[in-house]
């Protein structure tokens, strides 16, 4: 038989598992802290923003275009137009006499808007911009048939800088000339009602799709980090479903096979912590029975509570190493009664702390759970409070669904680095908790053990009056 | 002289503890295995077996089983450390008491008493240990499991000697026991002084069973010192 180093690390050392949670426990509020306020936490939400800012992008890129290209083809429209009234209009008036023109013109239906003149001279006004609408009008006058006699000397087509008023001013093969003003009415890229419609029915289906899509995908990440968290508090948890795309069936193989390797390595040490307590039991009840044949009485006695703390220290070893493979069913249970019970124990076992002892709290107050193995986690932790405290102050509150119980004791506390490290099996605080006062040092890693695989937990912390504090929370 | 019978594998402690108990003025035969046990059961006229939950070959459960068929021979088990399946087994096969090993050869020596007493009167008792379940007043108790269950269903949490107080007056029922008499059948239960401890634990009780101590109308004081719990049993 040997005690394996591992075992008697007081650095627990030997649980990686409960190390890292405890690391990551530290840091998570750390890493929060470093993001910008408005960049979203989840990676769903960042993906979706993401996805989102793009399609914003995209779409706006291509309504531009979409605008673009659609002025583009109503000028044209409008500039074949306006050649070929422009042209039908000179062609009516050039075959009156010079005398009439201006008469002529003035009776005519010019179109809307459009007005004509009869001048000496073309007009000051600059050249049409850009150049191709020039060409394009020059092209349209030309489709209108003009006998030979009759053809313009000269066509000036100039227009105001925006385009919005094209003035043609086209020279008589006799003498004078025809000035039209024609405006061009401003382009509607967003002329059509159901293009517009179309348009947002289309957004709005894209964001949809691609809020469906990144909750998809990022699901098995969030499962990831559940199963993640269940193995954490139970290694039995059920292994995640190995389905879905290849990369997620490739994570959710990893992941089980490490919680496999997690769960081999519990069992294995749960084993040989277990046969170490059996193998101990037979010689501590021999030597039990040997003191009983001691004729000392003092020798007897001190033999015997040697034999007793090793015989406790060997029942919190197996009961520390059996925990995660216990077999206890959970019940419905009364609380209240477990905590009077563990109070009514302690009393009895020390009588002259009887007066130190108390309980607050509803008279009833029903949960669920392991009902031994939460005794033993509160029975510890009163234990405890009575040991180095000299009192134990049960007070039992229901808040948010979850059962409050916090030990009080009159102690001297506890060093305020030491709150989370007295949590490691096997540790001690110097001084005030030595090994005169005995103990195991498992009987605070029991009862979180026992009280992190009902879903709950305990801490400690120090009264401002002085004295220690376990604060218990469990799913009420 | 009442005749013991020891059954474990380890010839040391069953060396060690025949001499203890014989010192203790018992008569003792020890013996290795559930073989030897049932060749020695018609030898001797037993009074009380000790049996070791773990065997080699046939195990403690087994031979358990094998002795009920045979006598109701009170049983005090030796189980593992708190192993609450076995132990719970044990009380349902019908065991008188269990004590964890490694035990204080002074407690056992107590228990083994306790259920020499108890078990002397068991012609008068109302409840054999064995029953799966008692109920009274809505409440519930199962022997078997050693727990108490309230109307709803509900365990309630009892300390040992709460336990032992509520069987001795559920066994008893509507009838008046005196402080000595529950002294004396829970002695050897508990260790310590239990003379004013009985009236601590009556009120213990009745506030579990959510008996008004002042109106208590489960657990009545008998004026010149004594409790009765008045309820109509039913054993299932």
């Amino acid at each position: 038989m040997f005690w394996p180093p591992t075992l008697i690390a007081a650095d627990g050392s030997h649980l990686p598992a409960r190390a890292a949670e405890q690391a990551t426990e530290q840091e998570k509020p750390a890493a929060k802290r470093r993001l910008p306020p408005a960049w979203p936490h989840s990676l769903a939400n960042r993906t979706l923003l993401t996805l989102l800012l793009g399609l914003v992008v995209v779409q706006a890129a291509g309504l531009t275009i979409h605008a673009f290209d659609r002025i583009e083809l109503q000028r044209f429209a409008e500039l074949r137009e306006i050649g070929i009234r422009v042209m039908s209009i000179y062609r009516s008036v050039v075959a009156t006499s010079v005398g009439e023109r201006a008469v002529t013109l003035k009776e005519m239906e010019l179109g809307p808007g459009v007005t004509g003149a009869i001048a000496d001279n073309p007009p000051a006004v600059p050249e049409l911009t850009p150049p191709p609408y020039l060409g394009q009008i020059r092209v349209n006058m030309g489709l209108v048939p003009v006998r030979a006699a009759n053809r313009a000397r000269e066509v000036q087509i100039r227009g105001t800088p925006w385009s919005e008023m094209i003035v043609v001013a086209m020279e008589f093969p006799d003498q004078g000339w025809l000035v039209l003003r024609v405006p061009v009415p401003r382009p509607r890229p967003w002329h059509s009602p159901t293009f517009l419609l179309a348009f947002v029915l289309m957004t709005v289906a894209a964001a949809v799709l691609s809020f469906w899509a990144v909750r998809r995908l990022t699901r098995p990440v969030s499962l990831l980090a559940e199963a993640a968290e269940r193995l954490g508090r139970d290694v039995n948890a059920p292994p995640l479903p190995e389905t879905g795309p290849d990369e997620v069936i490739r994570a959710a193989v990893a992941f089980n096979t490490m919680a496999a390797r997690i769960r081999r390595f519990v069992q294995d040490r749960t084993f040989m912590i277990s046969a170490i307590g059996h193998d101990l039991r037979t010689p501590i009840t021999r030597l039990k029975l040997r003191a009983e044949f001691i004729d000392d009485d003092e020798q007897r006695h001190k033999f015997m509570a040697d034999l007793d703390e090793l015989d406790a220290m060997v029942s919190a070893t197996l009961v520390f190493g059996r925990d995660t493979a216990d077999t206890e069913p959970a019940v419905a249970f009364d609380l209240v009664a477990l905590l009077r019970t563990v109070l009514d124990d302690c009393a009895d076992a020390r009588p002259e702390r009887a007066d130190a002892l108390s309980f607050t709290g509803p008279t009833h107050l029903t949960v669920t759970g392991r009902i031994l193995a939460l005794k033993r986690s509160f029975a510890n932790l009163v234990g405890n409070a009575v040991k180095y405290g000299d009192a134990a102050r049960v007070t039992l509150n229901v808040a948010d669904g979850q059962a409050v119980v916090t030990v009080e004791d009159d102690g001297p506390g506890l060093p305020p680095d030491e709150l989370e490290r007295i949590f490691e099996p096997f540790y001690r605080v110097e001084d005030s908790r030595n090994r005169e006062t005995g103990g195991t040092g498992l009987g605070l890693p029991i009862a979180r053990n026992i009280l992190r695989a009902h879903g709950g937990d305990v801490v400690l912390g120090n009264r401002a009056g002085g004295g220690a504090r376990a604060v218990v929370t469990l799913p009420a | 002289m009442p005749h013991i019978l020891i059954v474990d594998d380890d010839r040391e402690i069953r060396e060690l503890l025949a001499r203890f108990l014989e010192r203790n003025r018992f008569r003792v035969t020890a013996v290795r295995d559930g073989r030897e046990a049932r060749r020695n059961w018609p030898l001797g006229h037993y009074q009380l077996v000790v049996l070791d939950l773990m065997l080699p070959g046939e195990s403690g459960l087994d031979l358990a089983r094998w002795l009920r068929t045979q006598s109701d021979v009170p049983i005090v088990m030796l189980t593992a450390m708190g192993e609450e399946t076995d132990r719970i087994i044990g009380l349902e096969l019908g065991a008188d008491d269990y004590v964890p090993k490694p035990f204080n050869p002074r407690e056992l020596l107590a228990r083994i008493r306790a259920v020499l007493r108890r078990t002397s009167e068991r012609t008068e008792k109302l409840v054999e240990p064995a029953a799966k379940s008692v109920r009274f007043s809505g409440w519930t108790l199962e022997p078997s499991r050693r727990r108490l269950l309230n109307p709803d269903g509900v365990e309630v949490a009892l300390t040992g000697g709460e336990y032992d107080l509520l069987v001795a007056l559920v066994e008893r029922a509507n009838r008046v026991l005196t402080r000595d008499m529950l002294l004396d059948l829970l002695r050897g239960r508990q260790a310590g002084p239990f003379d004013r401890a009985i009236d601590v634990a009556i009120s213990r009780l009745r506030r579990k069973l959510e008996d008004d101590g002042r109106h208590a109308q489960l657990i009545k004081t008998v004026r010149g010192g004594g409790y009765v719990l008045a309820a109509d049993i039913d054993r299932g």
